[in-house]
């Protein structure tokens, strides 16, 4: 077993710290400055990854409420707002008095446009100023100047208004990851893209004749969020849930062989259904909670 | 000129001045008044009224310095101690003359405060311990002179007190008795504590610093400061007394009681000692004060063994007492700021086991060289 020698001599107690200190001395004011920082004149230079100040990119931003819903402290929330360049649209805001700086708003952001700065002094008289609205984190030039950690591929994204089920995409993947599925009761068929395969190789998107398929840079997602699914009987084609989507994933196709004859011999304009397109589902849940016939089953979400 | 002759041209012609004008205000009142005004005016004029104020211009001009001192020694220790532990010291108040103002603020600060006397403390023990704190440190000073023409005198010679050491010593000494007094009367344990480790201290390094001052003032052949400095003219008693310069500078580490041997505050064990329950200005005299020592401590290792105010004639005499003053002092700094705290029962092991019989060795050597008539 390995015992420390212990010194009791003046060299170990004495002479030894006071030559350290002397170096440390002769380094701080003669060779050079010591090393703390004068704080509110200088500062430091904080890595990209510290977590202060939220930032918003109003134009990246879909208004989905992801971080609203992931926020453990319940300290962010959506303001409508009158833009003049983007017109009425959802915007999230913060309270810095109960945030506790975690980041999950960041990480959750399907569009990467809610950022968290380097900015710390934070500290108010009044708990009202540390509610920051929407117009206040804006910062539309913020989001490009971000390195953003998570890793982004490009994957087609598909149109469904424009795809006419031709089924050329699924012949021409090479990874074999588009399946094409049926949708029940429009008589169309849809691709499915398998992403966890797929290599953004982009011939999909240029063999698709419609140009339906295009390619989208997408964020990797850490957060496993909950996905839709319709109950077609109780469906009534009401077009809330596509009004309703901030990522444009829900269309609604016409079911023909629904249309119903009126006493005048017209037809009527065929039912509607929705279609998801879960590729490009940000999880938000809001089709959810705008549909009032219980047509949308999302499992954990709350309505 | 001499300080003494320097302040008593001061003050005759101050007293002339007033005199004047008092002569001339009983010229203008009745007789009775008149030859009480004559009878005043003649002994502002007397040569022992002249003196006794002479004596305390000399006194104010130095405490003013030692003051002005102890403002560069606070500043000086904070610098040092930031520059040793790798930040900046004091910095921006008065940051062009390297944040030496910072004292000025603190003093204003501690100024303002309020001044608490604990319900249960020992009202005239608490109140009289500071006193004699403060008043024996500067009486230190007193006894101390920064050249032969810079330093209190009673006459026109200018020699200082006869037995200046012996003095300066004496109230060196003093010191631990009004922080056992500030101790006990503060009728708290942290204080308590404290004043009983500053006396057990007392015991450790007094004597053995004594016996080197023995040795010193054997060597000189005599007890005043001039006498012992112009004993070093060839040589320093650092040189041939190195053992006891080691020796007196642990000692004098112990005396002004800092930080490898700062018992009695500790404030890492007794929450700041036996200052604990002194607040505003007078824990401010008390912090003042213990720089105050620090500097006299360096202007006596100064005297003894680094040949006082001896140097070339580049600079004044007082300019290189001080100097010398200020390397010890920063010597001492940078002790305080290496070295570990040592218990209680080490500084006495230290006192008794290795300072004394070093010191009585120590004078041994400066018998045996008094003995072969080398000084």
């Amino acid at each position: 077993m390995a015992e420390a020698k212990q010194k009791n001599t003046y060299t170990g107690f004495v002479v030894k710290p006071m030559l350290r200190t002397m170096r440390t001395f002769v380094k701080s004011l003669i060779l050079g400055r010591p090393n703390t920082v004068l704080y509110p004149y200088q500062k430091l230079d904080l890595p990209q990854v510290y977590r202060g100040l939220h930032t918003l990119d109003f134009k990246k931003c879909i208004g989905c409420g992801n971080c609203v819903i992931i926020c453990p402290n319940d300290c962010m929330w959506l303001e409508k707002i009158d833009d003049p360049e983007l017109g009425k649209i959802e915007r999230p805001g913060v309270d810095i008095g109960r945030c506790l700086f975690c980041g999950f708003c960041a990480e959750v952001c399907p569009t990467a446009a809610l950022h968290m700065t380097t900015e710390f002094e934070l500290a108010n008289h009044e708990r009202n100023k540390l509610r920051f609205s929407p117009k206040d984190i804006r910062d539309d030039k913020f989001a490009d100047t971000f390195k953003e950690e998570r890793s982004r591929r490009s994957l087609p994204y598909l149109n469904m208004e424009k795809c006419t089920s031709c089924e050329k995409c699924g012949e021409e993947c090479p990874e074999m990851c588009i399946a094409i599925v049926p949708v029940e009761g429009t008589g169309r068929k849809r691709p499915e893209i398998n992403f966890a395969k797929c290599t953004s190789c982009g011939k999909c998107a240029v063999v698709c004749p419609e140009k339906a398929l295009e390619m989208t840079d997408v964020y990797e997602a850490y957060f496993e969020m909950p996905e839709p699914k319709l109950v077609l009987e109780n469906c009534t084609g009401c077009q809330a849930c596509s009004k309703a989507c901030p990522a444009e994933a829900v269309y609604m196709l016409e079911m023909p062989g629904t249309e119903k004859v009126l006493k005048d011999g017209k037809k009527t304009k065929p039912k509607k259904r929705a279609v998801f397109i879960l590729e490009k589902c940000v999880g938000c849940g809001r089709c959810f909670r705008a549909c009032k016939f219980k047509a949308i089953d999302m499992p954990g979400v709350k309505k | 000129m001499n300080l003494y002759e320097f302040c008593y041209g001061i003050i005759h012609w101050l007293v002339d001045l007033v005199n004047n004008l008092w002569y001339w205000l009983g010229d203008l009142l009745p007789w009775w008044f008149g030859d009480f005004f004559t009878a005043v005016g003649d002994f502002a004029r007397s040569d022992g009224h002249l003196s006794v104020m002479t004596i305390l211009l000399e006194g104010v001009v130095i405490l003013v310095v030692g003051l002005v001192n102890v403002l560069n020694f606070i500043w000086i220790d904070r610098k040092l101690s930031g520059r040793i532990f790798d930040f900046y010291g004091p910095y921006y108040v008065g940051y062009r003359i390297g944040g030496w103002l910072q004292n000025l603020a603190d003093g204003i600060k501690l100024f303002t405060k309020e001044i608490i006397t604990p319900a249960k403390a020992d009202r005239v023990g608490f109140l009289v311990a500071p006193i004699v704190f403060v008043g024996s440190s500067v009486l230190v000073l007193a006894a101390i002179p920064f050249s032969h023409n810079f330093g209190i005198a009673t006459n026109d010679s200018g020699a200082g007190i006869p037995a200046g050491v012996l003095f300066a010593f004496a109230m060196f000494a003093i010191a631990p008795f009004a922080i056992l007094v500030a101790g006990w009367s503060s009728n708290n344990k942290y204080t308590l504590i404290g004043g009983m480790r500053s006396a057990a201290q007392m015991m450790s390094y007094e004597i053995p610093m004594l016996l080197i001052v023995a040795s010193v003032l054997l060597l000189a052949g005599g007890f005043s400061f001039g006498e012992v400095v112009d004993a070093q003219h060839d040589i320093w008693f650092a040189i041939p007394l190195f053992l006891g310069f080691i020796v007196f500078l642990v000692c004098i580490v112990a005396e002004v009681e800092v930080q490898p041997f700062d018992l009695p505050e500790a404030e890492a064990e007794l929450v700041e000692g036996w200052t604990t329950e002194y607040c505003g200005m007078r824990f401010g005299l008390f912090m003042m004060t213990s720089y105050l020592r620090g500097y006299a401590g360096g202007a006596l290792t100064t005297a003894l063994f680094l040949g006082g105010w001896q140097g070339p004639r580049l600079i004044p005499d007082e300019f290189w007492f001080l100097i010398k003053a200020y390397i010890v002092f920063f010597v001492v700094e940078w002790m305080r700021w290496s070295l570990p705290r040592i218990r209680v029962d080490q500084i006495l092991g230290l006192g008794w086991k290795r300072l004394m019989p070093l010191a009585i060795l120590n004078l041994l050597i400066a018998a045996a060289m008094k003995t072969m008539g080398w000084f």
